[in-house]
Order: C-alpha cells, then sequence, then structure tokens
C-alpha cells in the first residue's frame, strides 16, 4: 500500500523537525563557547584592554598588530679599527651590536636573531622580537617534527604490518607513549635531559665517552639545543599515534594486489612506491592534517621545558594574557594564530582533496 | 642452504628492529618508574643509575599525603568526568540527527562540526577568560548572587566542551551511519516515536561506542592544560592534576621535587594505561574512525 503524497512529506517535514531540535544544544553549546569567544577575541585585538585594570578601553585600529608583525632586516656593520680595517677575532671578523642599526623611533625594534648571507652579516629587528621568533620557531617545530613522524611512523607501521611473533604485545606498547598525558611526559623527558649526569641523555654520552665527567650538556637551555630537544619529546610523543593510523590505513589494501606485484616481478621498493604509498595517501593525508594543526598550537610542552624562555605561539598567546596582562595584544595574537592554522588547513584540503563523504 | 642463512639474518635484523622500536617507546616510561623509587640523594648522584639502589616508596608517600595533589585529582575526575557525560549525552542527538536522519541543511552542519573538532584552544583563550572573569565578578558584585559561588571547577567544564562536544558529535555520528536504517524503518511502521526510536533501540546499540567515545573524551578532558593553566591562575582549589603536578612543590626535597613528580605522574598515568589497554583495540578503530575510509 502507497502512502499518499500529502502523508509522505508530512513524514519528512517531522523527520526534518526532529533533527533540528537534536542539533539545537551541539549549536548553542559550540556558538557560545567558539563563535561568540573569537568574536570578542577580535574585537578585543583592537582594543588596549588590560586584564584586571580599571584603564579605560579604547580602540586602537591596528595597533596591536603593528606592534607584532613590524620586522625589518638591516645589514649589521663590521667593527673597524682606527685604521678602519675591520677588526679579526680568531680570523673572524666582529661586528657592531644590533642596537646601532635598528630603529628607535617611532617604535623600538629589538633583534629577533642574526643570520649570514653571502659574507654579511644581517640582522631581522621586530619590534615584538619574543613573537617574531615565537611564530618562527614555532613553524620549524611543526615541519620537522612532522615530517619525521610520519617518517617514523611509516616504518613502523610497516613493519607491524607484518605478522610475527610478538605483534599484539608491540600494538599494546605504542599505546603507552600515547596514553601519558603531555605533561606528564614532558616532566619525564625534561628530567632524562637534565644537563649534568644525573640526566639519562648526559650519563649516556659520558659513558660512551663524548663529553667528560664534570661535563653538562644544556639541552633545554642552550638556544641551539632546545628546538631539537623539544622536537624529540614531540617525537616520541606522537610518532606511535601516527603508526597506529597508519596501520590501520595499510590493513584496507587488499592483499591480491601485491600478489599480483609479486607476479609481475615488481620490487619491494617498487611496490612501496607504486602501490603502498598511493593507497596510503588519503589516510596518511588525514594523518599530516591533524598533526599538522595540532603541532602549530603546541603549548603543553613549551610551558612545562621552556616556561617563559622560549615560546610556541600558543604559550606566548598565553603570556601576553596572564603576565603581561595585556588582552588585546593576547588577542591579536590570537588572530594570528587563527589565521595561520586556517592557511595551512586550506592548503592542505586543497592539496590532498579532503573531501567528507555523506 | 645459503637462502636459509639469509632468512634466519632477516629474521634476525628484524626482531633487532622490533626490539629497538620496543625501547624507545617504553623506555621513559621506565625511567619514570626508577626515577619513583630512588631516594633523594641517588635521583642527584653523578652518574645517574640504570636501577634504583635502595629502592623505597617515600616519594610515593609524599605525593599521597600532598593535598593540592589529592585536589587536583579531586578536581580532574569531576571536570573530565562531568565533561564526558554532558559531551556524550549532547553529542548523542547531534549524531543521531546527522548519522540517521534526512533533513536539509546537513552538509554544512557535518562540515561545521569536523571544523570544529580542529578549532584551535588558543584562539578563544583571552575571550573565554573575559566571559568567566565576567561570570566571577558577576556573583562577586550583585548582592543577590553573592551567596552563590559558581565553581570554577563547573565553569572548566563548560570551557573544555568545546574540544569534547565535537569529537563525540563527530565520532557518533559514524558510529550511528553505520547502523542497519531497517531497524529503523522497522521501529517505524511498529509506531515507535522517535525519541522512543533513539532511546530503546539506537541508544542500547551504542553503548560499546559511547564507552570508546567516552574513554577518548574523558583522556582529552584530564590531559588538557591551557585553559585548566589560565582559568585557574587566581583559584588555587580548582586547579585540575596536570596543574597541580607541574606546579608540585617537594615535601623532602629542597629543590625540585623529581621523584614525587615522577611518583605523581606514574599514579596519575598508570589507571589511564590500564583503561587504555583493557579498550585498546576499540580505541584503534575509534581514533582511526574520522581518518580512515575502511
Amino acid at each position: 500500500m502507497a502512502a499518499s503524497p500529502s502523508k509522505l512529506s508530512e513524514l519528512a517535514l517531522s523527520e526534518e523537525r526532529t533533527a533540528r531540535w537534536l542539533l539545537v544544544p551541539t549549536f548553542v553549546i559550540l556558538f557560545c563557547l567558539a563563535i561568540y569567544p573569537l568574536g570578542r577575541v577580535f574585537y578585543l585585538s583592537f582594543t588596549n584592554k588590560r586584564f584586571a585594570s580599571d584603564q579605560a578601553v579604547e580602540m586602537v585600529g591596528f595597533q596591536n598588530y603593528r606592534d607584532l608583525l613590524s620586522v625589518t632586516v638591516r645589514e649589521l656593520p663590521k667593527k673597524l679599527d682606527e685604521n678602519g680595517q675591520p677588526i679579526l677575532k680568531d680570523g673572524k671578523p666582529e661586528y657592531e651590536l644590533w642596537t646601532r642599526v635598528l630603529p628607535r623611533e617611532p617604535r623600538r625594534y629589538r633583534a629577533a636573531w642574526e643570520f649570514d648571507f653571502f659574507g654579511k652579516r644581517y640582522v631581522i629587528g621586530a619590534t615584538n622580537a619574543d613573537f617574531i621568533r615565537s611564530v618562527w620557531d614555532t613553524i620549524v617545530f611543526t615541519i620537522i617534527a612532522v615530517a619525521l613522524e610520519t617518517i617514523l611512523g611509516l616504518m613502523i607501521a610497516l613493519a607491524l604490518a607484518r605478522r610475527f611473533f610478538g605483534r599484539g604485545a608491540m600494538r599494546t606498547a605504542m599505546l603507552i607513549p600515547w596514553a601519558i598525558i603531555t605533561v606528564v611526559s614532558s616532566l619525564i623527558w625534561e628530567w632524562m635531559f637534565k644537563s649534568d649526569r644525573s640526566g639519562l641523555f648526559t650519563m649516556l654520552l659520558n659513558r660512551l665517552g663524548f663529553i667528560e665527567d664534570s661535563g653538562q650538556i644544556t639541552w633545554l637551555v642552550n638556544p641551539a639545543l632546545q628546538l631539537p630537544s623539544a622536537i624529540a619529546i614531540d617525537v616520541w610523543k606522537t610518532t606511535p599515534f601516527m603508526a597506529l593510523l597508519l596501520l590501520a590505513g595499510l590493513s584496507t589494501i587488499p592483499k591480491e594486489l601485491y600478489e599480483a606485484a609479486n607476479v609481475d616481478g615488481a620490487s619491494r621498493i617498487r611496490q612501496f612506491f607504486s602501490l603502498t604509498l598511493p593507497l596510503l595517501m588519503p589516510t596518511l593525508s588525514v594523518a599530516l592534517i591533524f598533526r599538522t594543526l595540532d603541532s602549530l598550537r603546541v603549548f603543553d610542552l613549551f610551558q612545562i621545558v621552556f616556561g617563559e624562555n622560549r615560546y610556541s605561539m600558543a604559550t606566548f598567546t598565553q603570556f601576553a594574557l596572564v603576565a603581561q596582562r595585556d588582552m588585546g595584544l593576547s588577542s591579536a595574537v590570537s588572530v594570528i594564530i587563527f589565521i595561520i592554522l586556517f592557511a595551512f588547513a586550506i592548503f592542505y584540503m586543497r592539496t590532498f582533496r579532503v573531501e567528507i563523504d555523506d | 642452504m645459503t637462502k636459509q642463512r639469509n632468512r634466519f639474518f632477516d629474521n634476525f635484523f628484524f626482531y633487532l628492529l622490533i626490539i629497538i622500536i620496543a625501547i624507545y617507546l617504553l623506555f621513559p616510561f621506565y625511567w619514570a618508574i626508577v626515577s619513583a623509587l630512588k631516594n633523594e640523594s641517588e635521583l642527584v648522584r653523578t652518574p645517574a643509575t640504570l636501577w634504583p639502589q635502595n629502592p623505597t616508596l617515600q616519594n610515593f608517600r609524599a605525593v599521597l599525603t600532598n593535598q593540592s595533589f589529592l585536589k587536583g585529582i579531586g578536581n580532574s575526575l569531576i571536570v573530565a568526568g562531568t565533561t564526558t557525560i554532558l559531551s556524550l549525552l549532547v553529542g548523542s542527538f547531534a549524531g543521531y540527527a546527522l548519522g540517521k536522519l534526512r533533513f536539509r541543511g546537513k552538509q554544512p552542519a557535518l562540515y561545521i562540526i569536523l571544523a570544529m573538532t580542529m578549532f584551535p584552544q588558543v584562539a578563544v583563550l583571552a575571550g573565554l577568560y573575559s566571559i568567566i572573569k565576567g561570570i566571577q565578578d558577576l556573583d562577586k558584585n550583585i548582592a543577590w548572587l553573592s551567596w552563590f559561588d559558581v565553581p570554577t571547577t563547573l565553569l572548566l567544564v563548560f570551557a573544555y566542551m568545546i574540544f569534547t562536544l565535537p569529537f563525540t558529535a563527530w565520532v557518533l555520528t559514524s558510529f550511528f551511519k553505520g547502523l542497519p536504517t531497517s531497524l529503523l524503518q522497522a521501529a517505524q511502521v511498529d509506531g515507535a516515536t522517535y525519541s522512543q526510536t533513539f532511546w530503546q533501540i539506537l541508544l542500547p546499540l551504542t553503548a560499546p561506542a559511547l564507552a570508546t567515545t567516552g574513554l577518548l573524551a574523558f583522556i582529552n578532558a584530564w590531559n588538557e592544560y591551557l585553559f585548566a593553566l589560565t582559568f585557574t591562575l587566581q583559584e588555587p582549589n580548582a586547579r585540575t592534576v596536570p596543574v597541580a603536578i607541574s606546579q608540585l612543590s617537594g615535601k623532602i626535597a629542597r629543590q625540585e621535587p623529581v621523584g614525587e613528580i615522577m611518583a605523581g605522574a606514574l599514579i596519575i598515568t598508570v589507571p589511564l594505561v590500564i583503561l587504555v589497554l583493557i579498550f585498546q583495540n576499540r580505541i584503534v578503530e575509534g581514533l582511526t574512525a574520522g581518518a580512515v575510509k575502511g
């Protein structure tokens, strides 16, 4: 017996009404927690609002953004002696301090970092050197960490795709770094990175004869070692997750394809590049998106091991808010982070053509 | 003969690789256990020992009598537990609608939920903080509200739903989608209402999915540090355990109480690790649900 058209559409309408009502709570909550605060952050970023202060709030236009994003590159002149010859120290020329070349008016620029290029030395100056450095550090951290995690994760996944004795135990072991909360894993690694020989890594290097008994390695204080140490911690924490995702992706590739490839005499390496990798691409791209977006907003790790010695974008935002009590500036940083993350997300979606099927 | 030997070497190197991976994954955890069992003098001894010479439980005793640590565990249980239950409840409504019902505007709704799962919390930090401050000041400044003190833990619960709710809604959508539609049609033919279908047929069927999703949401809320650190700045009594452990001040040690931190780390990690190991197969499924199309 066929239902009459009006009856059908009535059913469809009531289904639609039910669905709308079921979605109301989720969207109301998300509006209150995300959209409204985001709008507020956007508004605050154009003000000079200070946290816990009675100072009148004024609109300051793009002042906060100018403060954060003003960057300049200047060449550092060599130090000259009375005869106009460069002063050499250990065969290398000495350079003037950045205070000589960076502008002071209308706002004071500070050195973010210096670099050599074609035999000349340059200094990057910024009105907010900490922020510019935090953006650069976070992006470098993300690119290197995610690349290492992907390669290591893929290797582990390929190893575990084979059937062998103890495979179940290995899969279990892989969940442990993931299950340890980030604050705790950062604390454990901070302890392993202790600079003297009571720290694990310094002790091991000492045992292997690389450093003396009294030697110290300031893993988390030496600026050259800070990012590599942070990357090591992040890679340990997230590689297993990457490997598990890729393992699940690998298991969806039909075995017959490999049998056919074997019959055709394709080498293992050839099989990997023309079979495994292309078929794994959907999984790989989703994993890359998640990891990149996660890594760009890294907070826990940097806050625990570096505190205020070295910032990620997120720890800088929090520092500007609670330590400097500068709500306007902190909000502007939030907006910039949001834009950077959005740009990365769009870039990935375009590159990999990610679609959700309904 | 040579082929067999090749096979042997192949296997040997393969297992060597597996063992190296296993050591890499587990060693930091081992190091935390060893450090927690060492006494203060052995912790600062150089060179570090790979095994405690005089194992002691004093670090565990110290941290288990540390009020701020215990308070932190209590707060975390309340915050993460409440967040999880609320997110499952609200998320299952959304999941049912998005997974099983037909309506106009479904595609944009799905996109919004998916986008929200990747929403950066740090982007709303100052905005949420000013709202939370506003609520806290409200009941301080308005006379007839002053008896009512909005607990900061409750505010944390709401703040945490920014990341747990999109997650539960998204995962439950895919679970509901996987349930056979014929079941719903049968119920409809029998004259069941939507709410009857939801409560009596769909919900029992998704109970395992709810458990897994709930565990993952709980872990996420239990781990959260940015909001917890920022919003409890002036409310030491509302601090959750990640904040408490990172600010642990020692009872025994005068310097940084590493032994106690490691002991505390194990106390809050081991139950979670055990739960994860029990549910491991479901967790891997849950984690990969959004990422891998079967």
